[in-house]
């Protein structure tokens, strides 16, 4: 039992922080492929900024583009206002969350809004992108590792995937899906993209040096193990809501475990060849929409229901 | 094996340095906490005072810097809207403890716990009977007057007659030595997470002095708390759901609500969270709406219900107060608390324990002048140079003339205020508050101090052995209030004897 809207709070601070993660790598992988002048370079800043809808801002600089995608206050889906909403969706469940996990959030926020933050990330954006992105990933482990697995944990855990499940879904769209795009073939391209989705050193371990685009979206959206990979994190999803839905008192099964369940069988059942003759793009977009059904569940059962159906007679 | 941990601790508190230099501490006029008239350091500080004496001024800032850091990770802060961006300042610490004997301590808490006493028992009769009225020891129309007098309250029952659940008097010490009461705070007092969160840095600042010193533990206030709160509900219903009521994240004292509900382990809940059906209420969970019975509350009386009270507050629940009417719900404090920390009511306190209680007041009131009464205005007009004058229904240090320190002109313009409105004004003489030793750009120099410590009290009335000291950080101002620019410091209250665990030799 908690309340509908700490519920909430802890939902979003999931969710934004995986998105803060997540810019931030896009970030550093388009700064790192933009060192050489390559046209694996200018790809990679492509796939990075059309992943997150910013395509228009690629007229300007790498290093400007990136810059306002990590530190840019006035854009609400930047790396610093993403880790500002997560803290203050913190700051109101602060009792629901440990020390341990609110330090780790606290400090990085002061980290990232600091007046210097701007120069440091101009004399390093490497070394600032890269610490940013470990401590994100402190704050993961102190959440895991502190916090009770119990209900408020798995509002968090729902939020992170969710979000992942529709930025990896994203990513791999804008790179597989057909129609007038670019067929991306280049060989420090594709690394870059396996980077993009942190995905390079378990893809190594299953397929060895040998970078094909097929083995890459294979790995992206069907691997079992992998926690970026669209099945595994569709499978948590299910798993968490699951487990939220057996303490409503609505009757039977609920609508986001539902959702979610169905999601994950036809992600479990699916493979390789169906997707190709089917084109990439129908199953990726299923996802996002379900994705985004699946949110709008959990605020009907968990958050918004109505109050009719639960007062005492 | 515990050594790693003895040898940090021994880093920290014992390296070797040269002592302050050239920077001798000389009180003034006033009562010292830490140097008695003579020039002697009274016994209590001497532990503190020769830990102090053995660190140069580059340890006493990195001191400093280590305690400032410690509030501004755990979030303490508030926040500043600059002209484009929000900047989170904390509330200023001093890392110096201010200490008090088990002796003095002893009459506080007796003093303390006797007043609130008096007053709850105040609250029930001129919510019930008024037999106090009738008597004409406080007049009447002082109290139903009152804008914090709450009429709906009156004959509602209230468990154990505890109307002030939790009470945070402003204690002050004058130049003689001894305390007085210089206020009482029974709405919703705030400050005590300083006083929580002060302990637990001074305990890194100084852990050596500390550990001598023998000080009573104040970490049990929480869980205090939650006992006071429980004693509160019906007895049938028998796990009673506690929550505390918050205002929201915009407050300035939300961090002291969210860190009270996660020490207690309860909900913390905002009005949108409540739903009042069939006097009943509950809060909205994320597996259908859940039974409240004890309310935690840290919104005003005036926001607590748009029903009875504010009909534009949006902080509270519709219902809520009929709910409560109803005995199905307890709020603490209980609405119309406010009347009896009324700055009019309060010339009258001494006579309310002795009209309850047959005894003197332990602990004793500032004279005080209501300036209602013609021959006592006449007074304070006449002396409006010597005087501290407040407005009644004013509080955190605004609408007061502070005499000594006020030009011609702004007393002028008191005293035009004054005549117009007579009521609404209280004199008081101007206390020398006592200092004690603070850190001020690298110097240590006597600061002005006061001390609010809380009290509990449900079923039984409980004084946390600690208290909130509050500094004037401005050189001699005698204004505390953190909306003043006043800061903090913790209150080591010593224990009967200083234990002697032979834990010697660490320093």
């Amino acid at each position: 039992m908690m309340l509908a809207r700490v519920a909430d709070s802890l939902y979003w601070l999931g969710r934004y922080m995986e998105r803060a993660e997540h810019l931030s790598r896009l970030s550093s992988v388009m700064l790192n492929a933009t060192l050489d002048q390559t046209d694996a370079g200018a790809q990679a800043v492509w796939i990075a900024l059309s992943a997150v809808g910013k395509t228009e801002i690629g007229a300007v600089a790498p290093f400007e583009a990136a810059r306002s995608l990590v530190l840019d206050r006035s854009d609400h889906n930047s790396v610093v206002s993403s880790l500002a909403r997560a803290r203050e969706n913190a700051r109101q469940v602060r009792d629901q969350i440990t020390t341990e996990t609110w330090e780790r959030l606290n400090l990085l926020y002061l980290k990232v809004t600091d007046e210097g933050a701007g120069r440091e990330f101009a004399d390093g954006s490497a070394n600032f992108l890269h610490d940013v992105i470990s401590d994100v990933h402190l704050f993961k482990g102190a959440a895991d590792a502190t916090m009770s697995h119990g209900e408020s944990w798995r509002f968090m855990m729902v939020g992170m995937y969710l979000e992942r499940a529709q930025l990896v879904s994203s990513l791999l769209e804008v790179c597989f899906a057909e129609g007038p795009g670019r067929e991306i073939n280049d060989h420090i391209a594709l690394v870059s993209l396996l980077r993009m989705a942190c995905a390079l050193e378990p893809y190594l371990r299953v397929y060895t040096a040998e970078i094909e685009p097929r083995h890459i979206l294979e790995f992206l959206v069907f691997d079992e193990d992998f926690p970026r990979s669209i099945r595994f994190v569709t499978s948590r999803i299910e798993e968490h809501l699951a487990v939220l839905a057996r303490h409503t008192e609505a009757n039977g099964r609920t609508g986001p475990e539902r959702l979610a369940g169905r999601l994950k069988a036809r992600l479990q059942f699916a493979d390789l060849d169906e997707l190709q003759a089917q084109g990439a793009s129908a199953l990726l977009t299923t996802v996002v929409n379900e994705c985004s059904r699946i949110h709008e569940a959990i605020y009907e059962t968990f958050v918004a229901y109505p109050l009719e159906m639960r007062l005492p007679a | 094996m515990d050594t790693g941990v003895a040898v940090r601790i021994k880093d920290i508190d014992d390296t070797p340095s040269l002592p302050m230099t050239g920077a001798a501490y000389l009180p003034g006029v006033a009562y010292d906490e830490m140097i008695a008239k003579g020039g002697d350091v009274r016994a209590h500080y001497a532990a503190l005072q020769s830990r102090i004496s053995t660190l140069g001024a580059g340890e006493l800032a990195d001191r400093q810097r280590m305690l400032e850091r410690s509030f501004l990770l755990q979030g303490i802060t508030f926040t500043v809207y600059g002209a484009d961006s929000a900047t989170e300042r904390i509330i200023p610490t001093d890392l110096f403890p201010r200490i008090l004997p088990a002796k003095e301590w002893a009459k506080i808490e007796a003093g303390l716990t006797q007043r609130l006493q008096a007053l709850n028992m105040f609250l029930a009769d001129i919510y019930g009977e008024q037999q106090i009225l009738m008597d004409g020891v406080v007049p009447r129309e002082l109290v139903l007057g009152a804008p914090s007098y709450r009429r709906e309250m009156q004959n509602v029952y209230v468990p154990h007659k505890a109307y002030a659940n939790v009470c945070g008097s402003d204690l002050i010490r004058g130049q003689d030595g001894e305390f007085a009461v210089l206020e009482d705070n029974l709405r919703v007092p705030s400050g005590v997470s300083y006083m929580l969160a002060n302990r637990d840095a001074s305990k890194r600042t100084f852990p050596g002095a500390y550990r001598e010193a023998g000080v009573r533990p104040v970490e049990r206030y929480p869980d205090l708390l939650l006992a006071t709160l429980k004693s509160m509900s019906a007895d049938w219903r028998s796990n009673p759901q506690v929550v505390v009521l918050t205002p929201g994240v915009y407050n300035s004292a939300y961090y002291e609500h969210a860190y009270l509900a996660r020490l207690m382990g309860v909900p913390l809940v905002e009005g949108r969270d409540l739903v009042v059906h069939d006097n009943m209420v509950y809060m909205r969970t994320t597996t259908g709406l859940r039974r409240v019975d004890v309310i935690y509350r840290r919104v005003d009386d005036d926001f607590i219900d748009p029903l009875a009270f504010r009909r534009d507050s949006s902080l509270g629940a519709a219902g809520l107060f009929n709910a409560y009417r109803a005995g199905n719900v307890v709020m603490c404090n209980a609405p119309g608390t406010g009347v009896a920390d009324d700055k009019a009511v309060y010339a009258f306190v001494p006579d309310i324990i002795r009209y309850y209680l047959g005894e003197d007041a332990i602990l004793p009131n500032i004279e005080t002048f209501l300036c209602r009464e013609p021959a006592q205005l006449s007074h304070v007009l006449a002396n409006l140079d010597k005087l501290v004058v407040k407005a009644v229904g004013a509080s955190g240090g605004y609408g007061m003339l502070i005499g000594p320190h006020a030009s011609a002109k702004e007393r002028a313009e008191f005293a035009d205020a004054l005549k117009a409105d007579p009521a609404n004004y209280i004199a008081q003489p101007t206390i020398q508050l006592s200092t004690a030793p603070c850190l001020v750009d690298g110097r240590i120099e006597p600061r002005h101090v006061d001390l609010r410590p809380f009290i509990l009290s449900g079923e039984k009335t409980v004084v946390t052995p600690g208290a909130l000291t509050r500094v004037a950080l401005k050189r001699g101002s005698l204004v505390v209030n953190s909306s003043q620019g006043g800061g903090s410091k913790d209150t080591w209250v010593l224990a009967e004897e200083a234990p002697s665990n032979g834990a010697g030799g660490l320093g």
